[in-house]
Formats: C-alpha cells, sequence, structure tokens
C-alpha cells in the first residue's frame, strides 16, 4: 500500500494555515464567549481571560427576558423577514433568469439594463423611505421583506441566468413533446436542477439578511419591529454599558447563521461536485 | 393510408429559407429517413413536424388531422433527442413515466406501462438508476423508452446513434428495426450517415439544401439516382462523379461510375491511371486511381487482384452501370 504521506515542508505549511486560520476565526468567538460568561463589572475591564466567575445561565437568561422578551420577538422578526425574501429571492431570480436565458426578445436588453442598474446604483435612503411611506409599507414587515429582495434581486437573476445557460434546452424541449405546460417545465424540469445554485444563494443571502443591520434600522423603526442585530443596542448606550450581556447577545444572534453555514456547508461541496447537469 | 403528409412545407429563419417547399407522404408504418449533408434542414424538418419549431407556410397532417397550428404533446408524436435529453434529477423510472404523469394518470398504470417499455428495451434491472449511471446505449434506450411509452402515432429520432461508438451504433441500428418491427409504428429519423439510411429504411428521403432531392426505397436510390447529389450521396465508398471534358466525352453534363463497377486490369482497358493510393479493407480493397486528363477515380477490387502502390493500371466501367446526367 502507498502511503500519502506530507513532507515536513507541506505539514510546516498546513500547521502554520491552521493557526492563522484559527487566530482569525476562532478567537473572537472564544473571546466573545468568554465575555459573555462573566459579571457586568469584569466584563468592563475587557481583558481576554479566563472568566473568574462564571455567570453564563444567569447572563443568558437576563439577555433573553430583558425589556419583556425582546430577544424572542426580535428572532421571530428576523427569521419571517430571512425566510419570506430568501424565498422571493430564490423563486423571482430563478424565473426571470429561466425566461432571460431561455426566451431572447427586444425587451431583454431593457431587462438586462434593469438589472445592472440595481447591481451597480447605491440604494437612496430617504426616497425609498418616501416610496415605502407612499405604499404604506413603511415600518412593516412586509415592506423590509421587499426592500431585501429589491436589494438581492440582480444578483440572483445573473447567478440564476448563468446556470441555467448551462442546461441543454433539449430537456425543455423533451419536456414540451412529454406535454409541459411552461410553469410546469419550470417547476419539474429546471427548478430542481438548480440546486447546487440555490443553496449556494440560500446561504450567501439568508446570513447576509439575518445580519443586516443598516437596512432594517433605517427602514424598520419601531420597537415592534426589532430584529436581531438591532437587540445589540439593547446593553449599550452613551452612559453605560453591559458588556457581558452585549457579548451574550452578539453569542445568540451568532449562533443561528452558524448553524445554517455549518450545515448548508456540505451540501454546498455536494451539489458542487453531483451538479453533472449534462443529459 | 397516409400516416403523415407534408404539404408545401416552407421554413424561413428571418431571410433565410431553411425550407423551401418539401411535399411528402409517410405511409403508415413506415421506417422514412431523412439523409443529407448538416445544414440541409432536415432536423428542421423533422423539429417543424414535431412542432418544435412552426412552419412559415404549408400544412402537416398526421393521420389525417391538420396538426399545423397543434401543440406537440397533441400531434401524437414522441421525439428522441440527438443528446438524449433524459431528465437529470429524475430516475430511469421517472424519466420513462415522466409524459404519463404530466397527463396525470394513475399512478398504478403509469407503472404497468412504464415496467412494459422497460421490459421491450431490457432496462428492468435499471428502473431506479439517475441518467449518469448509465452507460451511452442505455441512456439511448432510455430515451427511446419515454418516446414509447406514450405510445405515438409517430417516432421522431433525431440522430439517435451520433453519439455512440461504432461498435454500439452497429449494434442499435438492428435493435432500433427490430424494435420497429415489434411496435409497427411510424418512424420518421433523420441522420447525416447514409450507412444507417440505407440500412434501416424503408424509405429514404434525401433533402439538399431545404429541398427533397430523391424519395425511394434504398435499392431505388441505388440503382437510379435522379441527379447527381443523391448519387454521390448514397453508396460507400462514393461514386466517381466526373463534369466538363470526360462528362462531354460520353455525352452528358455528368457521368457518374461506382467504384464498385469497375473492373481493373493489367493489360487493357477504357481509362489508364497509376495507383496513387490503396486501402486494404480486409474482402475489399479501394484503389484510388491518378487517370490522366480526368482526375482521381475509385475503384474497388477484391484480395483477388492485389495492387501495389504506384502500380499502373487499367480501368474499364461495367456495362449498364453507368449513370449519364443531363
Amino acid at each position: 500500500m502507498i502511503r500519502h504521506g506530507l513532507t515536513p515542508r507541506q505539514r510546516n505549511i498546513g500547521i502554520a494555515a491552521t493557526l492563522v486560520a484559527s487566530v482569525v476565526f476562532i478567537l473572537p468567538f472564544v473571546f466573545i464567549f468568554f465575555m459573555a460568561a462573566k459579571t457586568k463589572r469584569e466584563a468592563a475591564l475587557f481583558l481576554f481571560t479566563w472568566p473568574s466567575e462564571w455567570q453564563l445561565w444567569s447572563n443568558l437568561t437576563e439577555v433573553v427576558v430583558f425589556r419583556d422578551y425582546m430577544l424572542l420577538l426580535a428572532y421571530f422578526n428576523s427569521i419571517i423577514i430571512t425566510v419570506g425574501a430568501v424565498t422571493l429571492l430564490v423563486l423571482f431570480g430563478a424565473m426571470v433568469g429561466y425566461i432571460l436565458q431561455r426566451r431572447p426578445s427586444g425587451w431583454n436588453k431593457l431587462i438586462y439594463a434593469g438589472v445592472l442598474v440595481g447591481l451597480m446604483v447605491p440604494p437612496a435612503i430617504v426616497p425609498t423611505i418616501w416610496v415605502l411611506q407612499g405604499l404604506g409599507l413603511f415600518k412593516t414587515i412586509s415592506g423590509m421583506i421587499l426592500i431585501q429582495v429589491a436589494y438581492g434581486l440582480s444578483f440572483a437573476i445573473l447567478l440564476f441566468r448563468s446556470f441555467i445557460a448551462t442546461i441543454p434546452r433539449d430537456l425543455d424541449e423533451a419536456a414540451i413533446i412529454d406535454g409541459a405546460k411552461p410553469l410546469q417545465i419550470f417547476l419539474r424540469v429546471i427548478l430542481p436542477l438548480l440546486r447546487p445554485v440555490t443553496v449556494t444563494l440560500i446561504v450567501v443571502q439568508s446570513i447576509f439578511i439575518f445580519n443586516d443591520f443598516t437596512n432594517p434600522l433605517y427602514y424598520l423603526p419601531g420597537k415592534e419591529n426589532v430584529t436581531v442585530q438591532l437587540t445589540l443596542f439593547n446593553f449599550q448606550s452613551q452612559f453605560q454599558s453591559q458588556f457581558n450581556l452585549l457579548f451574550m447577545n452578539i453569542l445568540l444572534v451568532t449562533i443561528p447563521p452558524l448553524i445554517v453555514f455549518v450545515f448548508f456547508n456540505r451540501q454546498i461541496v455536494a451539489g458542487m461536485t453531483a451538479g453533472a447537469v449534462k443529459g | 393510408m397516409t400516416d403523415v403528409a407534408l404539404k408545401s412545407l416552407t421554413k424561413s429563419f428571418g431571410l433565410v429559407d431553411v425550407i423551401k417547399g418539401v411535399d411528402l407522404d409517410i405511409k403508415s408504418g413506415e421506417f422514412c429517413v431523412f439523409v443529407g449533408p448538416s445544414g440541409c434542414g432536415k432536423s428542421t424538418l423533422l423539429r417543424i413536424i414535431a412542432g418544435l419549431e412552426s412552419a412559415t407556410a404549408g400544412e402537416i397532417i398526421i393521420d389525417g388531422r391538420d396538426v399545423s397550428g397543434a401543440e406537440p404533446s397533441e400531434r401524437g408524436i414522441a421525439m428522441v433527442f440527438q443528446s438524449y435529453a433524459l431528465y437529470p434529477h429524475l430516475s430511469v423510472r421517472d424519466n420513462i413515466g415522466f409524459g404519463l404523469s404530466l397527463a396525470k394518470l394513475p399512478k398504478a398504470e403509469i407503472r404497468t406501462r412504464v415496467e412494459a417499455a422497460a421490459a421491450i428495451l431490457q432496462l428492468g434491472p435499471l428502473l431506479d438508476r439517475k441518467p449518469k449511471a448509465l452507460s451511452g446505449g442505455q441512456r439511448q434506450r432510455v430515451a427511446i423508452g419515454r418516446a414509447m411509452v406514450r405510445d405515438p402515432k409517430v417516432f421522431l429520432l433525431d440522430e439517435p446513434l451520433s453519439n455512440l461508438d461504432a461498435a454500439l451504433r452497429a449494434q442499435m441500428r438492428i435493435e432500433l428495426t427490430d424494435l420497429h418491427r415489434r411496435l409497427g409504428a411510424t418512424m420518421i429519423y433523420v441522420t447525416h450517415d447514409q450507412v444507417e439510411a440505407m440500412t434501416m429504411a424503408d424509405k429514404i428521403v434525401v433533402l439538399n439544401s431545404g429541398r427533397i432531392e430523391q424519395v425511394g426505397t434504398p435499392m431505388e436510390l441505388y440503382n437510379h439516382p435522379a441527379t447527381p447529389f443523391v448519387a454521390g450521396f448514397i453508396g460507400s465508398p462514393k461514386m466517381n462523379l466526373f463534369e466538363g471534358a470526360t462528362a462531354k466525352a460520353e455525352g452528358c453534363t455528368t457521368y457518374g461510375i461506382r467504384p464498385e463497377h469497375i473492373t481493373l486490369s493489367r493489360t487493357g482497358g477504357k481509362w489508364q491511371g497509376t495507383a496513387r493510393h490503396v486501402e486494404h479493407l480486409g474482402a475489399d480493397t479501394i484503389v484510388y486511381l491518378k487517370v490522366e486528363g480526368m482526375g482521381e477515380l475509385l475503384a474497388r477490387t477484391t484480395e483477388d487482384f492485389p495492387v501495389a502502390h504506384g502500380e499502373t493500371l487499367f480501368a474499364s466501367p461495367i456495362a449498364g452501370r453507368e449513370f449519364r446526367f443531363a
């Protein structure tokens, strides 16, 4: 049997890379975890030290209970916004990408121009708020979902369009011969084949939307509309900051995206290696 | 009874006329092959019959009904694509049954029909595999199964064997001919390979730049080609065709003689030439003769008459097998 051993050089580089990666990714996380376990007084010192007194559970309950269970409401809102926006992004991105790729028409140029504008032009906050107010969508969760869809749609369309270009047109035609209507072709033949790119989009966009701080800050004011990132304001003020609770809050807010990433990461890799689309 | 009839069918892409008026009758149960060089419009013609392209003008009649405006699925046709076009995310069973499930047939009926088709094509053990776990020949059979299960009046096959290697292609030719005999369905088969056309067809339609050049049985086309194009296209190796002075001496504008209708001799004959190149195919030997004032002449001979490179030979046509096109 041949042993695929590493040369000393390869091993050293590997160890160095692992160390660098752990400094960049693990150390901040460990720091957050230690801070979240400290007392208020100890956390205020801002030192990277082992907590002298473990207060993990009491900090946790305090953060959750704070301001009438605001964190739970924030989780609820954030999940609704993320799931709603990502679902619409996948559906519309795939549909528009499919039509753009498969049915060339005079309108395509105009649509492409719109997509590019969506990618390049930075969104203006105040006019957007006027529009939302005019539509009666300001300070509503559905308004926030539409904002996130609008921000992410251009990218999603381009991603799907280029992926659909790799799916042979013969498949559409075979489905037509088999008696499929256009919507059935899309739902039963094309959409299942978009799985790898759909998973990628879900991971990227859901982490982005869940972690979004500024957009909910502008477009979704109101105590009942709070999202997870905005709960971080609870423990930080001009005169008094409770860093142990703040870091506990950060810890709780970081966990869902981490789960999504860890869970779907395998799917992305599996999807890419099995992405044999050829008929 | 005529099963498929095309009446003055034309197709233009912008200013380019791809199909320039095609009239054709295909009888029920016939194996009809469209053959021609690439770009002659044979695939377009098939796609128009399938309904994947619309004709610019003309009628398509299938089983006595004008289907020119009908959806592909309402025409009573099934198609096998060159790339097989199997749905990669579905198992063989679901691939074959896709059309039936779209038609909302009961699950039990889909199952029995899929399994019946699979039994004919010997796909039984592969029903739960995905297409990517199949070999080329097996994928080909799945594509045929998907067409069969719809019980169509007409099978349309678009160069179905061109992705297979030579040995498998020869085997699939026989299997397809057997299948045609067994099902008794009308089949329209597109190919650029005249060997496939000759070996499988009841009726060959030779197409050239959007027009039908000639229609007939394989032997009719071989023995009585109507035009130099058909003469040159049907038969292997290709017929020797001469224009200009050689043809004029024979009293025509194009003179043709098949390599197999030339006798070679060392003592004397009609034309004298040197063997420029010799191909030994085993039973046959193809001799490329360079004839002064005429050009290259291919002749077929057997192993009884060994020819050496550079040898001077005499060639004569067999009487009655020459073609003179006006």
